[in-house]
């Protein structure tokens, strides 16, 4: 028997490996931030889906506990991504490209 | 079984989209579609039992992160929005009215209309004044973001 709670979270399980293996073979840096969103996307899932067959009451291990976090997940996730934007966007000023490669090269 | 169903799909839609959004090679279908993916996160928070982490998911990264992304992919002048303006504008305007068609249904279910409980406290009284226009609340969020993203997308664009 499949119930929800598996089934979310094994999609959110699936959204954080993509996003890490993105993260390591992508060519643009906006990418990377895009999916280091998947990863967030993912956590968020999976840490939703984690409290979504236990009883709504106040205490650890409940829902509203881990409904709490995901809260807390989104805004700092939200934040890290602001700051990683505007790394991207000063990167880009400095060195006229996003590719990490030509950068590497363009350090040396 | 009619909830598993609704899990299901909601997880597949969730990582075509995603993976849509990481190996495309244009930039502003990314975009779009990891848009498309935080709005059916979103969407699924809110119909599996909680709205308010739903409505700050759709608020959040469909929103204000989306917005975020598209300044700085038009800075940056790496994608110049390769699709075009007008296909962008559709595209984005199509999710909007996914999320409105959503808050619909859920309006029309009488999702918006009952408290979790009675509050008996004055200032519970105002959670729950709240949470009976929630889906109203979503509507009116979504069209703002969808507006300022299509804002955003015609300042930079070159059709314009």
């Amino acid at each position: 028997m499949v119930t929800d709670q598996t089934v979310f979270l094994f999609t959110g399980m699936a959204l954080v490996f993509l996003g890490i293996a993105s993260i390591s073979y992508s060519k643009n840096l906006v990418k990377t931030v895009m999916s280091f969103q998947v990863v967030v996307l993912g956590a968020n899932l999976a840490l939703f889906a984690s409290g979504l067959d236990t009883p709504l009451s106040s205490g650890l291990g409940t829902r509203l506990t881990t409904d709490t976090f995901v809260f807390l997940s989104i805004l700092v996730g939200a934040a890290v991504e602001a700051v990683g934007l505007a790394i991207v966007v000063n990167v880009y000023r400095k060195y006229g490209t996003l590719n990490p490669s030509e950068i590497r090269k363009l350090k040396h | 079984m009619a909830s598993d169903i609704l899990s299901i799909t909601l997880s597949i839609a969730i990582i075509a989209t995603v993976l849509i959004a990481l190996f495309s090679k244009r930039v502003s279908v990314s975009l779009i579609s990891l848009f498309y993916a935080s709005t059916l996160l979103g969407i699924a928070f809110t119909l599996y039992g909680n709205a308010l982490v739903g409505l700050m998911q759709i608020v959040t990264f469909s929103g204000a992160v989306s917005v975020l992304f598209l300044t700085v992919i038009l800075m940056t002048g790496e994608s110049k929005l390769d699709i075009g303006a007008t296909r962008f504008t559709i595209a984005i305007a199509a999710g909007a009215l996914l999320i409105v068609l959503f808050a619909l249904v859920e309006i029309s279910m009488g999702f918006g209309g009952t408290p979790p409980s009675s509050y008996p406290d004055m200032s519970l009284q105002t959670f729950s004044f709240l949470w009976e226009f929630r889906p109203w609340d979503l509507l009116i969020l979504v069209t703002v973001f969808a507006s300022a993203m299509v804002t955003v997308a015609n300042l930079f664009s070159k059709e314009t």
